[in-house]
C-alpha cells in the first residue's frame, strides 16, 4: 500500500513540476493537390517566434491549410528574452521583434536581407511604415503591428480635459494616490518620465537621466503605484484603478471591453513603436518565411490578427476598415497611432543606456 | 550486479551535461566582465563589488530572505497540523491526492487566479460586501505575496511531514502511553521529535523556491516587492548583463548553502536519529 502511495506521490510531483511550452500545429495537405510544400520551399515546416497572444485565431491554421505546411510557434514576452534565445543558437524562420531590437540585430549582422519580389503585398503597408528610421528601406523587416504608449483612464473618475492638460504629470497628482498602474519595464517607465520632463527618451545626458529617476522616485514614494505588465488589461477592464500607462493595442482592447474607459496620447509626446517580421541568418526555411510574411500582409490575415489582438494593423486598408464607421474599433481612441507628431519618438538601440536604466529602475521600485 | 552498474553511466553523462556544465558556466560568468561571450574571458570581481557596494541589492536580498522565512514559518504552522490530521484520517490516500492535485496545474495559472480573488472587486471582497464588510485592499500587499507563496509551496511541506509521521512506528506511541504519558506528552516527546527530519526537509523544499521566486511577488505584489529573483531575472532577460546575474545567483547559492548547513545542525541537535533504538 505504501509503495503505491509513494508512487502516486512521485508521479504527482513530477507531473506538477513539468510544464510544457511548445505548441505544434498539425501537418496539413496542400489544398490544391499541386506541387507539395517540400518541393516548393525545400521543407514544409515554418518555425515562428512571436509574442504571446499576438496573432489571430485562424491566421496560422489558414496558412497551414492554404500552403500545405506546418507552423511551429514559440513565444517570447520580451525582446531581450528573444535575443537571448537567438544568441543561444536557436533557429527560427520568422521572428517578430520590436524596432530597437531589429536595429540591434541588423547592426550585429544577424538578419537576412528580404527579397521584396517575393512579398508583393508590401504595397499594402501604411505609408508611415514604408520608411522607418531603424530600417529605412525595409531591407530586413516587414512591419507586423504598430502603436503607441498612452494613458488609459476611467471617464467617470477622471476628467478628459484635466488629463489632457496635465499629461503624464497626472501620475503625480495625489488625488489619484493608490489609483495608478505604471508599466513595469524600465524602457516604458523612463519614457514616461523623460517625456513628462520634456526630454528625448533616447537621451544619454546624465542630468536628464537623474531627473527622470527622481521623477519616477517621487511617483513611487508618494503615489503608491502598482507596477504591472499584461495584468493591466484585466485590471483596467475590471475598473480596479483609474489611470494606467498602457500600450495602445492593449488599450484598444480595454476600451472595447469597458465603455467607461478612455485613452489619451499625452501632448508631451510618446513612443511610436512598431514590431516587424524578420528572417534571422540561421533560418532553415527562408523561402517559406517570405511566403508567410506575404501572407500576413494580406487583407484577411491582417484583419484577423488586428481584430483579435487589438493592435494597429500594418495593412492600410485593414486599418481604415477597422477604424471606419462599421469597424470593430470605430471611435476607439487607442486604435490609430499618432502620425507625424514632432514630440513622438521611436526607441533606438542603446546598450549602455538600457543597462543604466534597468539598474535605476530596480532602485526606483526597491527602496520604499 | 556488476554488469548493472554500467547502467548508471548514461545518468552520469546526463548529469554532467545538464547540471555540472550550466553550474560551471554560471561560475565563469560571475567572474568575468565585458559582454556575454565566454571567449573573451577576463577575470574580474566587478560584479561582486557592484553587488556589495550598492545598498539597494543587500536591501533586496534582505527582503527576499524575510519573505521566504515568513513563508516557511506559515508553511510549517499550517502544514504540520494538516499532515498530522491526514495521517490519522481514514482517507489518507484521498487526502494526499487532494494535496497534490493543485500542483498538477501550472503555478503561474494558479497564482494568476489569486489576482481575481484578491482584487478590490474580486471574489473575496464581493463576498465580504454581501455581509457588509470591506472592500479591503488585499492585492499588491505583503499579505498577498506571502499568501501566494504559502499557497504554492505548502504541498511540499505537508507531504514531507506526512511521510515522516507515516513512518513512525505505532508501538512507540503505545509504549509511551503505557508508561503513563498523556496525549500531549506523547506528541511532544515522541511524535514531534521523530517528525523533525520531515519538517527539516520540508523547510528546505519551501525555503529554496520561496527565496528565489520572482513571479509570485510580481503578480501578487504589484511589482513593488522587488526580490532577489526579480533582480536575477532582470539581469538575464532585460539588462542582458549575464555576469552580474550570475554573480547574484552565486551569492544566493552561498546564502542557501549556509542556511542549509544551519538547518542540518539544528536537525542533528533536535532529532534523536534512531536514539530510541539504542
Amino acid at each position: 500500500m505504501k509503495k503505491i502511495l509513494s508512487l502516486v506521490l512521485a508521479a504527482a510531483m513530477t507531473l506538477g513540476m513539468c510544464g510544457c511550452g511548445e505548441n505544434a500545429g498539425s501537418p496539413a495537405q496542400p489544398a490544391d493537390g499541386g506541387q507539395s510544400a517540400v518541393e516548393k520551399y525545400g521543407s514544409d515546416t515554418l518555425k515562428l517566434f512571436n509574442w504571446g497572444e499576438y496573432i489571430g485565431e485562424e491566421t496560422i491554421p489558414n496558412f497551414e491549410k492554404e500552403y500545405g505546411v506546418k507552423v511551429i510557434s514559440d513565444y517570447f514576452d520580451s525582446n531581450e528574452m528573444m535575443y537571448t534565445k537567438l544568441l543561444a543558437g536557436e533557429s527560427y524562420d520568422v521572428i517578430v521583434p520590436s524596432d530597437y531590437m531589429i536595429e540591434r540585430l541588423i547592426s550585429e549582422d544577424m538578419l537576412q536581407p528580404i527579397d521584396k519580389s517575393l512579398i508583393p503585398n508590401m504595397e499594402n503597408l501604411c505609408d508611415s511604415l514604408k520608411n522607418r528610421e531603424y530600417d529605412p528601406d525595409s531591407t530586413y523587416s516587414v512591419p507586423y503591428f504598430w502603436g503607441s504608449v498612452g494613458l488609459v483612464f476611467n471617464k467617470n473618475n477622471v476628467d478628459r480635459a484635466e488629463i489632457e492638460k496635465k499629461g503624464y504629470e497626472i501620475l503625480r497628482d495625489e488625488k489619484y494616490k493608490g489609483n495608478i498602474y505604471i508599466y513595469d519595464s524600465e524602457r516604458d517607465a523612463f519614457m514616461v518620465a523623460f517625456k513628462a520632463l520634456g526630454y528625448s527618451m533616447n537621451t544619454e545626458n546624465e542630468d536628464e537621466i537623474n531627473e527622470a529617476f527622481d521623477w519616477l522616485k517621487s511617483v513611487n514614494d508618494t503615489m503608491e503605484p502598482a507596477y504591472v505588465t499584461d495584468e493591466v488589461i484585466d485590471a483596467m477592464v475590471n475598473e480596479n484603478k483609474d489611470i494606467a500607462v498602457v500600450y495602445s493595442g492593449d488599450a484598444a482592447y480595454i476600451l472595447n471591453e469597458n465603455e467607461n474607459m478612455d485613452f489619451i496620447m499625452p501632448n508631451e509626446g510618446t513612443n511610436i513603436w512598431s514590431d516587424a517580421m524578420v528572417i534571422p541568418k540561421n533560418a532553415e526555411n527562408p523561402k517559406l518565411a517570405h511566403e508567410f510574411m506575404n501572407y500576413i500582409l494580406t487583407h484577411d490575415a491582417s484583419y484577423d490578427n488586428s481584430i483579435t489582438v487589438g493592435y494597429s494593423s500594418s495593412n492600410k486598408e485593414v486599418l481604415d476598415e477597422l477604424s471606419g464607421e462599421d469597424g470593430e474599433f470605430y471611435g476607439n481612441a487607442a486604435y490609430i497611432p499618432r502620425e507625424g507628431y514632432e514630440k513622438d519618438e521611436i526607441f533606438h538601440d542603446n546598450e549602455v543606456l538600457k543597462k543604466k536604466l534597468s539598474e535605476l529602475w530596480i532602485k526606483v521600485k526597491a527602496t520604499n | 550486479m556488476k554488469a548493472l552498474r554500467k547502467l548508471v553511466y548514461p545518468y552520469i553523462a546526463w548529469a554532467a551535461v545538464m547540471i555540472v556544465v550550466p553550474m560551471l558556466m554560471i561560475l565563469v560568468y560571475a567572474f568575468t566582465k565585458e559582454g556575454n561571450s565566454v571567449r573573451n574571458f577576463m577575470f574580474s570581481l566587478d560584479s561582486f563589488k557592484r553587488f556589495f557596494s550598492d545598498p539597494v541589492f543587500s536591501e533586496v536580498l534582505k527582503r527576499s530572505l524575510e519573505i521566504a522565512v515568513l513563508t516557511t514559518i506559515f508553511c510549517v504552522l499550517l502544514g504540520y497540523p494538516a499532515a498530522y490530521a491526514m495521517v490519522r484520517s481514514r482517507f489518507k490516500i484521498q487526502w494526499v491526492l487532494l494535496t497534490t492535485i493543485p500542483t498538477w496545474i501550472n503555478m503561474l495559472v494558479r497564482t494568476y487566479a489569486w489576482r481575481g480573488m484578491l482584487d478590490n472587486k474580486g471574489l473575496i471582497n464581493s463576498f465580504l460586501g454581501l455581509i457588509g464588510l470591506g472592500p479591503y485592499k488585499m492585492l499588491e500587499t505583503t499579505f498577498a505575496v506571502v499568501l501566494g507563496m504559502v499557497y504554492n509551496f505548502i504541498p511540499f511541506m505537508i507531504l514531507q511531514i506526512y511521510n515522516a509521521l507515516e513512518k513512525i512506528d505505532k508501538s512507540y506511541l503505545e509504549a509511551a502511553a503505557d508508561l503513563g504519558a498523556n496525549r500531549v506528552q506523547v506528541f511532544l516527546k515522541v511524535t514531534l521529535p521523530l517528525s523533525v527530519p520531515g519538517i527539516i526537509s520540508g523547510i528546505t523544499l519551501v525555503f529554496l523556491p520561496a527565496v528565489s521566486s520572482f513571479f509570485i511577488p510580481k503578480l501578487l505584489g504589484g511589482g513593488k516587492y522587488v526580490l532577489i529573483g526579480n533582480v536575477i531575472e532582470n539581469q538575464f532577460l532585460t539588462a542582458g548583463d549575464w555576469s552580474f546575474g550570475s554573480a547574484i545567483s552565486l551569492i544566493m547559492a552561498a546564502v542557501i548553502i549556509v542556511s542549509m548547513y544551519i538547518t542540518r545542525r539544528i536537525d542533528r541537535k533536535i532529532s534523536p536519529e534512531g536514539g530510541l533504538d539504542k
